[in-house]
């Protein structure tokens, strides 16, 4: 925008001597504002005098000195017209001019307050704040972290639930005629965000309405200590499918600060600086109620949460009897297994899970007593080491109960890695003693159920995603101290410990990026993007891994998802056992790796949920936790939060993909990066005309030559039910034609596949598995009609007869491996499937 | 600025309402229909003073309804430009700080907040303040603000306030 500038001058009918300016040159003036002082010569009060602004703008120039004498109509000084950089509600907030009057352009564009987006200012003034707050966190030696609420630290449900569960809060958003939400905080949030907060500038970042996060944040964060006003909620957000495109707005000086933690990458198109956290689950059969549209995510539906059902029908029974003996919850929990055969799984685990139950209550209570403990970092790791002897209790328990025995071997081993004199440790022991004859009981009376059971607890454990998700499904039972402390609130085992890894995690990041930061004397400022995968990568460093039933014989190791989680935390992985190997991870014992290994002392065999284990809590988990065992486990896959692909850490991170109008804009222009909405250039539109009226031209010139072909790349989406569509179009116009059709097909067909193969991802996949399910139908109907020869059969039909279809399953395996020249053998059949629908549309039309 | 004047209003009444408490129904809806609006032209309806008449209601064909033109007067608050008034701060951020005048909101940009005022992030709560701390202007606080530009729409009105001028900023009691 051309600045105007306007030269001030003086006013009076007298000259006049400047005694003082008020004013320097380059600074900003609002209307008012006093420029000048002086007294007008010749007066005899003397009376000094000031001189204000009557316009808003930046002072350019001063032209008159302090004691000279200006006389009338002489300049002052020189004033370049406000260029409204701070706009709010099409107000301009330096001058208060009238943005939708008079054609005025504002160059205000960046809304840099998280909350207010009617509140924008230039990109000048966006860098200038933006520079002064990254100056700042470095100062204070601190790192911006952007929280995601929904199943990262909070999880809420709208269903109905008992109103006296601890630690849920309750709350209707529009008025007391709306639905009540019920959210529950991952345990230890408040302590989590209060650690968190010396190292981080925390921000809140989320899906939900701003009414609902900013509610939520009260419940965090009482006092606005923690998150201030730094709430972004999905009123605020550009793109509802994405939280990338308002980065640059609030960071206009780079995003090189800013952390970022959320249960979902695809919000943040994989970003390198996201630490995927492990999604939050309590409620059961609730989601994410705030996922973007058409982003729902289910994957934890179902699995994991706490059936509340049960915890009513506890409520009940506590209020009855009020006397707890040791052996009351074990007879409940058989009569409710009878009752209730939807979970075959709690039956089989009532003896163990007695065992587990006091073992965990022994982690909680560690954990708070060392809340108490000055030294944090040491009781720590103490924690954790507790926390997972427990854990890995419970997981025992709950998938193999034969096992019991070696449980038993842990608790000794816990007993033996945990015998540093300390005051709770006795009592540790103590317990675990008991613990240990406990499960020598167990062991006899499970024995004989672990047989019958075995078959229904594999399907139900095939279902499970990972092990912890698994936990909440135990039965929930009340801590005895929320007894003690108010017999109406049901504290519910919380097994989620996640955040205690995730502080870890985020410490170590900012330790990472200020060490890295003092090393560089430039005062440069090293990129979070790049400092949090290596510190990613160091966690499984100098480890050599070599799989065993982990990655299928058609995958390449390289492709499988085992082998990119395992290079991202910085392991090497090797295709077959060599000196090197540290490490095997083994799906299940008995395989020629696994016997290889057993032979070489060193080489430490464990199950993939080490691997997993690893990849969430970023650290090198002990692995005497997951040794290979009995039959093995069923985890083969990561969990859907640890399966980061490894980032393409040498290419320039794609900074904003989401949006495609930010690669059209060649300029490079800072504002075009900031909103996509502002950012078509005429180019552009004239870009995007040009591209529709392309798409005409195409679809003109290819339905006047042939009108069953259509444009190349629409090709590629035409479902099969189009396919027919266009078919039965053409055979109602022209039944008299048929020969002219079926000449037609196969070349159709044919380049419908070899059109389709050529796009490289997972559409050569799915695309034919298409046709099948179309040709199976059609083959119904086909069988039907009767008309059916011997030539023109299709696979299935032979397949139902019991015939050899290897045509069919060899292109299917062959296509998985993403080779190109299995459609054509697929060829045949499904024009030969083409013409036979073909014939009957004819037939029937006849 | 505060006025008192004279304003109209219909009131439409239910007909359930049609009994011997009528008039009082359609003074106690008026209260409520009309007190804590905005008009663009008239500003914020503060309170009404005095019910002058009540005029012959009109039954609406088909309806029912009865409409009551009524005037009233009322005190009303209407800003305008160049007017300084005392407000509260709502909230500080790096852009500016926002305050409110009773229902007016208003924005004040850090350009117009004297240069001596720096923005303080760390401190709870956020605040703008002097080098020597004389000066202190967080949330809650009350400042002198004068308006330099509004923006009515039917619905409201907001305001931009600045603090450069004498006698403008933190009132200190």
């Amino acid at each position: 925008m051309a600045e105007k500038t306007v030269c001030i001058s003086q006013q009076q009918t007298e000259p006049i001597k400047i005694s003082k300016w008020k004013v320097r040159e380059g600074i900003t003036v609002s209307v008012g504002r006093p420029l000048l002082l002086f007294n007008i010569l010749g007066d005899q009060k003397a009376q000094q005098r000031k001189l204000k602004s009557t316009q808003a703008g930046t002072i350019q120039k001063i032209l008159a000195k302090e004691g000279d004498v200006v006389n009338p109509g002489e300049g002052l000084l020189e004033l370049s017209a406000c260029s409204h950089p701070t706009i709010m509600h099409d107000m301009c907030a330096e001058c208060g001019a009238d943005l939708r009057k008079n054609d005025i352009v504002g160059s205000a564009s960046v809304s840099m307050v998280h909350a207010i987006p009617d509140l924008k200012v230039s990109e000048e003034v966006a860098r200038k704040l933006g520079q002064a707050d990254s100056e700042r966190l470095i100062r204070d030696r601190k790192l911006v972290l952007l929280v995601d609420l929904d199943q990262t630290l909070i999880h809420t449900t709208n269903d109905n639930i008992p109103p006296n569960i601890k630690d849920v809060y309750h709350f209707q958003l529009y008025g007391p005629n709306s639905r009540w939400y019920h959210t529950r905080l991952r345990p230890a949030t408040h302590k989590f965000l209060n650690n968190i907060h010396d190292f981080y500038e925390l921000h809140i970042c989320t899906f939900g309405a701003r009414n609902y996060a900013h509610t939520i944040a009260l419940f965090l964060d009482g006092d606005q200590k923690i998150f201030s006003n730094r709430i972004l909620s999905r009123d605020e957000c550009f793109d509802p499918t994405s939280k990338k495109a308002n980065l640059k707005a609030l960071f206009p000086c780079g995003d090189n600060m800013v952390c970022i933690i959320d249960d979902r990458e695809d919000v943040w198109s994989h970003a390198s600086n996201l630490i995927h956290v492990k999604p939050y689950h309590f409620f059961q059969h609730t989601g994410d109620i705030n996922a973007p549209p058409g982003l729902n995510k289910q994957e934890n539906d179902e699995h994991g949460g706490v059936d509340l059902t049960k915890i009513r029908g506890k409520v009940i029974k506590k209020k009855i009897d009020t006397v707890q003996s040791d052996e009351l919850p074990r007879t409940e929990n058989d009569d409710n297994s009878k009752e209730n055969e939807i979970y075959p799984e709690v039956q089989k685990l009532d003896n163990s899970q007695e065992k587990c139950d006091t073992l965990e209550e022994n982690g909680t209570i560690v954990i708070s007593q060392e809340k108490i403990k000055p030294s944090p970092e040491k009781s720590d790791i103490e924690k954790n080491g507790v926390n997972i002897e427990s854990q890995e209790n419970v997981e025992k328990a709950k998938g193999q109960t034969e096992k019991i025995a070696e449980i038993g071997n842990n608790n000794n081993e816990k007993t033996e890695s945990e015998g540093s004199p300390k005051p709770n440790n006795e009592n540790e022991e103590v317990q675990t003693d008991c613990n240990e004859k406990e499960t020598m009981e167990n062991k006899e009376s499970s024995h004989n159920e672990t047989t019958e059971n075995n078959d229904i607890n594999k399907k139900a454990g095939s279902n499970e995603i990972s092990k912890e998700q698994q936990q909440p499904n135990l039965q929930p039972n009340p801590e005895e101290n929320g007894k003690k402390s108010d017999d109406d609130l049901i504290e519910i085992e919380d097994p989620d410990d996640y955040l205690i890894y995730l502080e870890e995690i985020l410490k170590l990041v900012h330790k990472e990026f200020y060490d890295e930061y003092d090393l560089m004397e430039s005062g440069d400022v090293p990129d979070l993007k790049k400092v949090i995968p290596r510190v990613r990568r160091h966690v499984l460093k100098g480890c050599h891994l070599a799989f065993s039933g982990l990655v299928p014989w058609h995958v390449e190791l390289e492709r499988s998802r085992a082998y990119q989680v395992a290079r991202s935390l910085g392991a090497t992985v090797v295709q077959e056992l060599d000196d090197r190997t540290t490490h095997l991870v083994a799906v299940r014992p008995g395989t020629a790796k696994v016997n290889a290994a057993r032979r070489r002392k060193h080489l430490k065999i464990v199950t993939p949920d080490w691997l997993w284990c690893c990849a969430e809590r970023w650290e090198h988990a002990d692995e005497r936790i997951f040794p290979l065992k009995g039959k093995g486990s069923k985890n083969r896959h990561p969990p859907p939060h640890c399966s980061r692909p490894e980032h393409h850490r040498d290419a320039d991170y794609p900074e904003h993909q989401a949006p495609g109008a930010r690669k059209r804009t060649p300029s490079g222009r800072f504002m075009d990066t900031i909103n996509p909405l502002m950012s078509f250039s005429r180019d552009d539109i004239a870009d995007m005309d040009k591209e529709v009226e392309d798409i005409f031209a195409d679809d003109s010139e290819s339905s006047d030559d042939e009108p069953a072909k259509p444009d190349a790349h629409m090709e590629k989406n035409i479902s099969s039910e189009s396919f027919e569509d266009l078919f039965a179009d053409d055979s109602d116009d022209e039944p008299a034609k048929p020969d002219a059709h079926m000449e037609q097909i196969p070349e159709f067909v044919e380049k419908n596949i070899s059109s389709s193969s050529d796009s490289e991802d997972s559409m050569t996949g799915e695309f034919p598995k298409g046709f099948k399910r179309k040709r199976q139908d059609e083959e119904a109907d086909l069988l039907e009609d009767s008309y059916v020869s011997e030539e023109d059969e299709s696979p299935s039909v032979r397949f139902r007869r019991g015939e050899t279809v290897d045509d069919v399953l060899d292109f299917e395996l062959e296509d998985t491996q993403g080779s190109v020249d299995a459609p054509d053998e697929v060829d045949d059949g499904e024009w030969n499937m083409m013409g036979a629908a073909l014939e009957r549309e004819f037939l029937s039309n006849n | 600025m505060f006025y008192h004047i004279s304003l109209e209003h219909e009131i439409l009444l239910h007909p359930q309402y049609f009994g011997p408490q009528l008039l009082e129904k359609v003074k106690t809806k008026l209260y409520t229909e009309v007190e804590g609006t905005c008009t663009g032209k008239y500003g914020f309806v503060i309170a009404v003073t005095t019910i002058d008449s009540i005029g012959a209601g009109l039954i609406l064909p088909g309806q029912g309804f009865v409409v009551y033109p009524v005037k009233y007067k009322a005190i009303v608050f209407r800003p305008f430009k160049g007017e300084v008034l005392d407000a509260v701060v709502r909230q500080v951020n790096k852009v500016g700080m926002f305050a409110e005048i009773g229902p007016l909101s208003c924005f004040i940009s850090h350009h117009s907040i004297p240069a001596e005022m720096e923005f303080c992030p760390n401190v709870n709560p956020q605040c703008y303040k002097t080098k020597d701390e004389d000066v202190v202007i967080h949330a809650e606080g009350e400042i002198r603000l004068k308006i330099v530009g509004t923006r009515v729409d039917a619905s409201g009105i907001f305001a931009i306030g600045t603090l450069m001028d004498d006698y403008l900023g933190l009132i200190s009691n």
